[in-house]
């Protein structure tokens, strides 16, 4: 039972909402709006769900004493300092503290976050440097490509020779297009026969337990 | 031989230090390499261009958090400045909940250069959950996805926001986002309830759109820090903007990493060619 309520649920609303498209009335228009307003409820539980899980990581950790523990308790002073300071700041009369909140974030948590993403340049330079190999005729035309593409991002591109833009530009719009459609195409058949898989109850890996 | 066949072997702290070196001399030293903008930035630019002023507000979505700022926080600040300089009104909003602070550092560092007023020509609409449903959610009724904007105000209270309903009632959607929510603006704003849908995205993920650009989904496109410093040089040069290009800068810098790790692929290659023949002759 406590399988077939999810599964009848999804394949009543699934097929529900599939006719509800095609249906302009009045009814079907207002029951679509309230079930957006539903998915919009629903999406907010995720937050929930995700705080509730990094607390209790951060928490068995410090119990169980597991390697590098004391760096839980900034983890979890940082959750509970920024919530406290986000939602009392919305109080009137404590406007304070809302900019304290700003400035934390925008001082303190947005340079490491950047900082913790620059360092990938320099990880992508050396291993450009030791990966890009002209090792095969497929390697060699990515490398001249690839070769293309850099230039004609850079304004230097332009000033080495003025159509190499035009060059990189016929790469992105033509190869690099045609793959990309291609892609799409899947990803977009393997959307629906999901949907479907799913809606009949085929598919119930989103059940959990490996859809035994 | 042996001098080319180290090239594939240069150590990795050297490829550090000489990184830093071109990122850091080009931020310091002022280069002010010449910008020529592309295509799809110009017909993005173009769109809002045209837009009458004191019109019905469009949207930008911002979403994306700290990690991809040096790129698209001067998107946003750069088509901030495009609106306000013509009294096109804005309404700005984030699928992301690292969003609102970023939108909050734009919008309190551009406004005050154009006396832009808030609530008359732009609202900040904030933060909102659920991604998808948000965006067709405002399909249906903006007030239904966002009752109240970032401080809690009625929109109703907003006499900018007095005609706006739904899409019908904005003339453009731009996303400027780190993620693939763009692709959701495309499918859900633009196929299903036909709102003109611009974005701007960080250049690793440019490849993704260009066929939303020739079927004609999206009105234009800025490619990263590049589209950004071309949305900037086109400011500067209509006379909208006269803010120091920071994109412009960071495009310097970009420029010439490009050239370095170019250099350092020629120079692994001939190690490697060189090593390939070493030991074809033994």
């Amino acid at each position: 039972m406590r399988r077939q309520i999810p599964l009848m649920l999804v394949l009543v609303l699934g097929i529900f909402f599939f006719i509800q498209f095609f249906v302009p009335s009045r009814l079907s228009t207002n029951i679509y709006q309230v079930s957006l307003q539903w998915l919009i409820l629903i999406s907010a539980f995720a937050i929930v769900l995700a705080i509730g899980s990094l607390v209790n990581h951060h928490l068995l950790k410090i119990k169980r004493r597991r390697e590098h523990w004391p760096y839980s308790y900034a983890t979890l002073a940082g959750l509970v300092v920024m919530s406290l300071l986000g939602i009392l700041g919305r109080f009137p009369g404590l406007g304070l503290l809302d900019e304290i909140y700003y400035r934390l974030y925008l001082f303190v948590q947005a340079p490491m976050d950047a900082a913790m993403f620059a360092i990938l340049a320099f990880y992508m330079a050396s291993a450009s440097y030791r990966a890009f190999r002209a090792r095969s005729k497929e390697a060699l035309l990515l490398l001249v490509s690839g070769f293309f593409i850099m230039l004609g991002v850079i304004p230097l591109g332009a000033l080495i020779w003025d159509r190499i833009p035009d060059i990189a530009e016929w790469i992105m719009m033509v190869p690099n297009m045609a793959a990309k459609r291609g892609i799409l195409f899947g990803v977009g058949l393997g959307i629906t026969a999901t949907s479907l898989k799913i809606i009949l109850g085929i598919e119930r890996s989103w059940l959990g337990g490996g859809g035994k | 031989m042996k001098i080319l066949e180290k090239m594939s072997s240069i150590d990795r702290r050297v490829i550090f230090l000489l990184v830093a070196l071109a990122v850091i001399i080009p931020l310091v030293a002022n280069i002010g390499l010449p910008s020529r903008p592309g295509k799809y930035t110009i017909e993005m630019y173009g769109f809002i261009d045209r837009l009458p002023a004191k019109s019905q507000p469009l949207l930008i979505d911002a979403t994306y958090s700290p990690s991809m700022m040096p790129e698209l926080q001067p998107m946003l600040k750069a088509i901030l400045r495009h609106c306000f300089a013509r009294k096109v009104r804005v309404m700005l909003m984030t699928l992301d909940p690292n969003g609102p602070a970023l939108c909050e550092a734009a919008l309190r560092e551009v406004a005050p250069e154009y006396n832009a007023v808030y609530g008359e020509d732009y609202v900040f609409l904030g933060f909102k959950p659920g991604s998808s449903a948000v965006i067709m959610a405002i399909g249906e009724n903006v007030r239904q996805a966002f009752p109240a904007d970032n401080y809690g105000k009625p929109l109703s209270e907003f006499p900018m926001m007095a005609d706006v309903r739904n899409y019908a009632d904005i003339p453009l959607v731009v996303s400027i986002a780190g993620s693939a929510i763009t692709q959701g603006w495309v499918i859900y704003a633009g196929t299903r309830y036909h709102a003109s849908v611009g974005a701007g995205c960080t250049a690793v993920s440019t490849a993704d759109y260009y066929p939303f650009l020739q079927s004609g989904q999206l009105v234009g496109l800025l490619n990263g820090m590049k589209g950004a410093s071309e949305y900037e040089w086109l400011n500067q040069r209509n006379g909208y903007s006269t803010a120091r290009r920071e994109a412009g800068k960071g495009m310097d810098a970009v420029s010439i990493v490009h050239l370095l790790l170019m250099l350092f692929i020629v120079l692994g290659n001939i190690g490697y060619l060189a090593g390939r023949r070493a030991a074809q002759k033994q």
